[in-house]
């Protein structure tokens, strides 16, 4: 079976090296999650993917085609960053009509699929309601429904809900999931939480410290114990910190 | 329900204000003769006049068409501006130190050129006009751009707005508050500034009968049309500049 995407040797160095290389591949329909040390080139990774970063080496194929930084390009990826990124003066209705308008859709239709994702995420009723009149998690929520709007060929989400606390955070993380199942989209999201990469990815990429490679790849389909399966990636990750601050083993 | 909003409304305490000056007023107009202070009642009586004849409007139009056009003309080339140091790196280091130097040239400097270059005509007013509020508007507008925000278009980039899409969606909604202020702030610079270029050579304009007033030792007329002129200011800022910021806020 082919691969929807496909990250092939893809590094980069600013100053000093800070992604050494990074290679797998991911199946329609998978949900990733990308794990590592704060700082190891994550949201990097991720940037790279989505088309946001040129990559120093390697490449990315989405469908096979190379994804190429800073071109005009056809992608359809939806990207749902830290920041929820809507525009304050536009409707949450209107914010994610304005992502349609590319693909050529009417502005019937352009409203109706806008209507149709947000009560997707849980949102019908706010249509009309500006984001600065919503609450934090409302509009991460508006944000996924706009990623969702053009059907993506992949979901990137960059720590989507680092800033929600900890209830919003579980809220959050189950409407996803809910929304991965109804859709069958391919998602790839990048967490420094072991918990909640474990609660919701399928596939678990555990990134090393700086310059950063790939240390574990692990399926998390429920063979491993979820208990054991999260102590394990403490440790993993607890032993990258430690190599990245350059100090000995702890203990 | 409205008894208790009216006090509010007419914010006593400046009301109160009002009256103290008012009677100090009176007092120093009796004390002092009304070629140096015309009595309170002269001035009402001078603006019931202009009103009536409709010679109000002949003066304060005349001002306006001047400010239309010079202040006009300086909001257009200030867009222009901000729109070329949004588009190009370069010419933002250039607009900066243009708009630095411009900011630091005084009113009297451009009268004097105006009448050198344009004579005693319409063109005097009106080009110094331009030149004052020029890098009052341009300033704002060039930070309102620089204030954009990178990250909602490169969030325009990802969904593969166009050029012109990501202009109106993100550029034009958040540099519009800071072309109101700028445009609230150079309006009123517009005003204060042809009004006194007015004094030489036109024979129309709140500046111009100001100084014929003067010169004709009507001295409660220049209370008059500078009242006229308070008024004009503060109608613009409610009616026009407040109505549409408040607008432009709907959604904050």
């Amino acid at each position: 079976m082919a691969l929807k995407l496909q990250v092939a040797g893809v590094g980069k160095d600013y100053l000093i090296p800070v992604i050494d290389s990074v290679a797998f591949g991911v199946e329609a329909g998978e949900f990733v999650c990308v794990l590592g040390p704060n700082g190891c080139g994550k949201t990097t990774l991720l940037r790279i993917i989505g088309g946001l970063e040129p990559a120093t080496r390697g490449e990315v194929l989405l469908d096979g085609k190379p994804v190429v930084a800073g071109d005009a390009h056809d992608r359809k990826v939806g990207v749902v960053f830290q920041e929820d990124r809507l525009l304050p003066w536009m409707t949450l209705a209107e914010n994610v009509a304005l992502v349609l308008k590319p693909l050529g859709l009417s502005p019937a239709e352009r409203r109706a699929v806008a209507r149709r994702q947000l009560a997707l995420a849980g949102l019908a009723g706010f249509e009309t309601y500006y984001p600065g009149r919503v609450s934090g998690g409302m509009r991460q929520r508006a944000a996924i429904a706009r990623a969702l709007a053009i059907e993506p060929d992949v979901l990137l989400m960059d720590e989507p809900f680092g800033a929600l606390d900890a209830q919003n955070r579980r809220i959050m993380q189950n409407e996803v999931r809910r929304i991965w199942k109804e859709t069958g989209r391919t998602i790839l999201f990048v967490t420094h939480s072991i918990e909640e990469a474990v609660a919701i990815g399928t596939t678990l990429v555990m990134m090393s410290a700086r310059p950063a490679r790939i240390r574990e790849l692990i399926t998390n389909d429920g063979a491993i114990p979820r208990g054991e399966l999260i102590e394990r990636l403490n440790t993993m990750i607890m032993e990258e910190v430690e190599r990245q601050q350059g100090g000995a083993p702890l203990g | 329900m409205s008894a208790s909003r009216w006090p509010a409304r007419l914010h006593l305490p400046t009301f109160g204000a009002l009256l103290a000056v008012v009677a100090v007023w009176s007092l120093l107009s009796w004390r002092y003769g009304a070629y140096l202070l015309p009595s309170p009642l002269s001035v009402v009586r001078g603006f019931a006049d202009i009103v009536g004849s409709g010679e109000v409007w002949t003066h304060t139009g005349a001002s306006l068409a001047r400010i239309l056009v010079g202040f006009g003309g300086a909001v257009l080339v200030a867009v222009l501006t901000g729109l070329a140091a949004f588009l190009s790196r370069l010419a933002r280091g250039v607009v900066h130190d243009a708009l630095a130097v411009l900011n630091s040239t005084s009113v009297f400097v451009w009268i004097v050129i105006s009448i050198i270059w344009f004579g005693l005509s319409n063109w005097a007013p009106i080009f110094t006009t331009f030149m004052i509020t020029l890098p009052v508007v341009a300033s704002n507008i060039v930070e309102g751009v620089e204030q954009v925000d990178r990250r909602l278009l490169e969030m325009g980039d990802v969904y593969r707005l166009s050029g012109g899409e990501k202009f109106r969606a993100v550029v034009i909604p958040s540099t519009l508050p800071y072309l109101m202020a700028g445009m609230k702030v150079g309006f009123g610079l517009a005003l204060k500034v042809s009004v006194v270029a007015e004094i030489f050579g036109v024979t129309s304009g709140i500046g111009y009968i100001m100084n014929y007033s003067r010169e004709i030792l009507a001295t409660q007329m220049v209370f008059v049309w500078a009242l006229v002129m308070i008024l004009v200011m503060m109608l613009t800022d409610k009616l026009v500049f407040d109505a549409v910021s408040r607008r432009l806020a709907r959604w904050r």
